[in-house]
């Protein structure tokens, strides 16, 4: 499924924080967003997840979700949103519940993405006995467990420690060379969208706007290779050049509390 | 100068005609606990007429609004005299040996109603007559170890039913009781005269008869804190001196009966009635203290062996301490001829 | 080489460790009560104003002797439970949706704000007209002492469940039935436990304001008619039952909330 963002705006009361924004996700696809803090990265995935209600301008999708998803925009968050009171399989296994799936077809599902991110051992155990990067594990075997159509991840990896952050990275590149979903990926670390990205919207400082997208010819794959280093770095610094100035500002301002 | 010769001939008078009292002796100070009902009139109207002040006494009198309080204001040393009726908690308190009882106040005396046996509308309808029939009935009381707890015990045995056949409903407090037998959630209750009359009057009971009909009793005591009984006898002797001559203004007052055997209410009643409406509470008139007024002997004589009986009834129920003896509670010394006094 | 001080760092960093002695309080009422017991004896408390603990001891035997401590227990306990699960249940189920529908809470909380300090004693006579003298006034009168603070507490656990949680089930596609049956009620459970705590404090100590009205037997009609009595032995003999009793449900909740919340 194809996402496609036409003039969006979003204001929270008088304060704007989104203006005009446009870009299009192809199938299979990851969009990276990157942006100093506060230039409404989240809120723009809130609006195409439609968890906040649209203002101005019009987001759609493209296209028949795969066979068998469940959940077409299916989030996966930054804090990992577990419910501390189920074990690993009965988080998973919330997303299930209210599809009258048929005992069978959602034990085989939790099963599948668990061994898929590598929780089959800790199908029991609790939230509070994982690590961070197990944890959002969970809250990623938990959005392929519904086939998703476009995956939203909201800075799915920011609470983490660097080296879990590259294990996880690597864990993504895999899950998406099998699912081939849509992905719009939310982060404020260059690294993550150099290795991960099809394209990189870049949003300028609050009300957000798009100040430039970046493609990116490499696939994903590939992108580590050795021959492709300097393409890699230059995107990077690139990258750098066009959010610093505005990170600068961002940081020197007073929190609106 | 002449005024002040006159005025010194005149103390020197007094000095001489009043030898000891005022001077050599200042008036001493009591207090009594006492509940601001017309069963405290005695001392209401012994102390309003000067009858305590000729004795010496200058009397404090601290109004409670619990019987309970009453006694253990003496007890516990607040207070050097209490009046107010017999309790459970009473006996406990005085087989502890705090406090002595030395004089009568109210008690149940042929032809004088004061606590009438009330039936509901609905029970005296379906056959509830007779105080003879309290068995199976639920009755509604204020407080288990109360007067009407004691009432209820002493017509079970008069009549011989069970009291664990009555359905005893402890309410607390008598607005209660009338509540729960106008509102038909008991079959009976047993109230004082006015609140009876009341109830008659608004149609929800029926009276089926007075306890003086039934048995009689000696509802209560002026009673002493032990103490003072024993270092100051003269006080406490002059002490009942002031009250008894209360009791007899309030027996020609509200006692007295003509030929037929009504009551009569007149003349001295009327001269009673300031000292009534100074410290009884609700206000009374001359009226709803014509059906209050209930019968104290006029020397404050007790019916002896019946305390006897209410502090066994009352170990019978398991209210009161084995331990409690009447004979050591009573001291029968300040008034002469007390009733039916139990041979050792 | 010159010679350079060497010495061993000291430790520094002890004390100010939470935690508990488990012997301590154990030890801390056998003292009280021995010291109780020595001075009753040696009469330095008037057996009048404070009895000996032997004496409430045996109070208390002799109660049990003749079966009416049962009685007592037995009555006391169905009061307290039946009004403390009415209320408990209409609590939690206002303070729901109170936490849960804006109109609710903006009609719900000043109602519940006015009615909460209400003394429910001062309402007993109330209760009589309304509901008798038998035990539907006693089970309300422990119902409504029991329901304002279930709502209060049941509102703000509801308050306090993580709205990310709520906004993940959102993204899933539950419904908001589903969302407060799977949420909503689990993620509310640790508060609503805690107000279980109080309430069930609450309903103990009603049960003797519930009993004055026509009760001859429980705990709390026991209590009234020693004070009545003056039976001092007995009258603290009933106190002692009703925080034996309180311990027990303390108890009992810590077992609850040990099972319900393993997962904290």
């Amino acid at each position: 499924m194809q996402v496609v963002l036409e003039d969006v705006g979003y204001a929270y009361g008088d304060l704007p924080v989104l203006e005009g924004v446009g870009f299009a996700v192809a199938e299979g696809e990851t969009a990276v967003l990157i942006g100093p803090s506060g230039c409404g990265k989240s809120t723009l995935l809130n609006l195409i997840g439609g968890l906040l209600p649209q203002q101005t301008g019009r987001i759609s999708t493209l296209g028949t979700p795969p066979a068998g998803c469940l959940n077409p925009l299916t989030f996966v968050f930054q804090d990992f949103a577990l419910l501390p009171w189920r074990s690993v399989a009965g988080n998973v296994a919330l997303a299930l519940e209210h599809h009258r799936l048929g005992r069978a077809e959602q034990q085989a599902r939790i099963a599948e993405v668990l061994k898929l991110c590598g929780l089959s051992d800790f199908a029991d155990a609790l939230p509070k006995q994982l690590s961070g990067g197990m944890r959002q594990r969970v809250g990623i075997a938990r959005a392929i467990a519904v086939k998703p159509a476009v995956m939203l991840m909201d800075e799915p990896l920011s609470a983490l420690d660097a080296q879990t952050r590259e294990l996880l990275m690597e864990d993504l590149i895999s899950i998406w060379a099998r699912e081939r979903t849509t992905t719009l990926y939310v982060t404020h670390n260059l690294n993550e969208a150099v290795r991960l990205a099809d394209q990189v919207v870049v949003l300028s400082r609050r009300p957000g706007r798009i100040k430039r997208i970046v493609s990116i010819p490499v696939p994903v794959a590939e992108r580590m290779k050795p021959e492709h280093a300097a393409l890699v770095k230059n995107l990077h610094d690139e990258l750098w050049s066009l959010i610093k100035a505005e990170a600068q500002v961002a940081d020197r301002e007073m929190q609106h509390a | 100068m002449l005024k002040r010769t006159l005025r010194l001939a005149a103390l020197f008078a007094l000095v001489l005609l009043m030898p000891g009292l005022a001077f050599a002796q200042p008036k001493e100070k009591v207090t009594i606990s006492a509940l601001p009902f017309i069963s405290t009139a005695p001392i209401f109207i012994a102390k309003e007429r000067g009858y305590f002040d000729a004795e010496g006494i200058d009397l404090d009198i601290k109004i409670f609004n619990a019987a309970q309080a009453v006694a253990v204001a003496v007890a516990s040393g607040d207070a050097d005299f209490g009046i107010t009726a017999f309790t459970g908690g009473f006996f406990n308190l005085a087989g502890k040996g705090a406090l002595k009882v030395i004089a009568a106040q109210s008690r149940e005396e042929p032809g004088y109603n004061f606590v009438a046996y009330v039936a509901s509308k609905k029970a005296y309808e379906a056959g509830f007559r007779s105080p003879k029939d309290f068995a199976g009935k639920s009755v509604a009381i204020t407080t288990v170890g109360s007067s009407f707890h004691y009432n209820l015990g002493m017509l079970a045995d008069k009549y011989n039913f069970k009291l664990d056949s009555v359905q005893m409903k402890p309410v607390q407090s008598i607005p209660n009781m009338m509540a729960a037998l106008s509102g038909g959630q008991v079959d009976a209750t047993i109230l004082p005269a006015n609140n009876a009359l009341k109830l008659e009057e608004d149609g929800t009971g029926k009276i089926i008869g007075w306890v003086h009909e039934h048995t009689l009793w000696q509802l209560g005591a002026l009673f002493a804190s032990s103490k003072i009984v024993k270092e100051k006898r003269p006080l406490v002797e002059r002490f009942v001196r002031a009250y008894q001559k209360g009791l007899a203004d309030y027996a020609a007052a509200f006692l007295a009966k003509d030929s037929q055997g009504n009551r009569m209410i007149g003349e001295k009643a009327l001269a009673l009635m300031p000292a009534l409406e100074k410290w009884v509470q609700p206000k009374p008139s001359i009226d709803t203290v014509k059906i209050a007024a209930n019968y104290m002997d006029p020397q404050g004589r007790l019916l002896v062996k019946n305390i006897y009986d209410q502090v066994a009834w009352n170990q019978a129920q398991g209210m009161v301490d084995k331990s409690v003896k009447a004979e050591d509670f009573i001291d029968l010394s300040f008034v002469k001829g007390h009733f039916d006094v139990p041979k050792k | 080489m010159p010679e350079v001080a060497k010495n061993t760092v000291a430790f520094r960093g002890g004390g100010f460790v939470p935690g508990t002695r488990r012997w301590a309080p154990w030890l801390a009422f056998l003292v009280i009560i021995a010291c109780w017991e020595t001075a009753s004896q040696l009469r330095w408390l008037p057996a009048l104003f404070m009895p000996a603990p032997s004496e409430v001891v045996q109070a208390l035997h002799a109660l049990l002797v003749d079966g009416k401590l049962v009685a007592h227990i037995v009555a006391s306990l169905k009061r307290i439970v039946s009004g403390w699960i009415l209320g408990s249940l209409a609590g939690i189920t206002l303070g729901f949706m109170m936490g849960i529908f804006v109109l609710a809470r903006s009609v719900g909380l000043p109602i519940v704000s006015a009615l909460f300090p209400i003394p429910k004693i001062a309402l007993l006579p109330l209760f009589i007209l309304w509901f008798g003298i038998g035990e539907p006034s006693k089970v309300a009168t422990i119902a409504l002492g029991v329901f304002f603070p279930t709502v209060v507490s049941a509102f703000s656990a509801v308050d306090n469940v993580p709205r990310n949680l709520i906004r993940m089930a959102q993204s899933f596609g539950l419904s908001t039935r589903m969302i407060v049956f799977k949420v909503i009620l689990p993620g509310a459970m640790p508060g609503i436990l805690a107000g279980f705590r109080i309430s069930s404090s609450i309903a103990l100590i009603l049960v003797v304001a519930a009993e004055m009205i026509g009760a001859d037997t429980g705990i709390g009609a026991f209590v009234l008619a020693a004070g009545n009595l003056m039976q001092i032995d007995q009258l603290i003999g009933g106190v002692v039952l009703l925080s034996l009793l309180g311990l027990g449900v303390s108890a009992l909740l810590s077992i609850a909330e040990k099972i319900v919340l393993r997962w904290r």
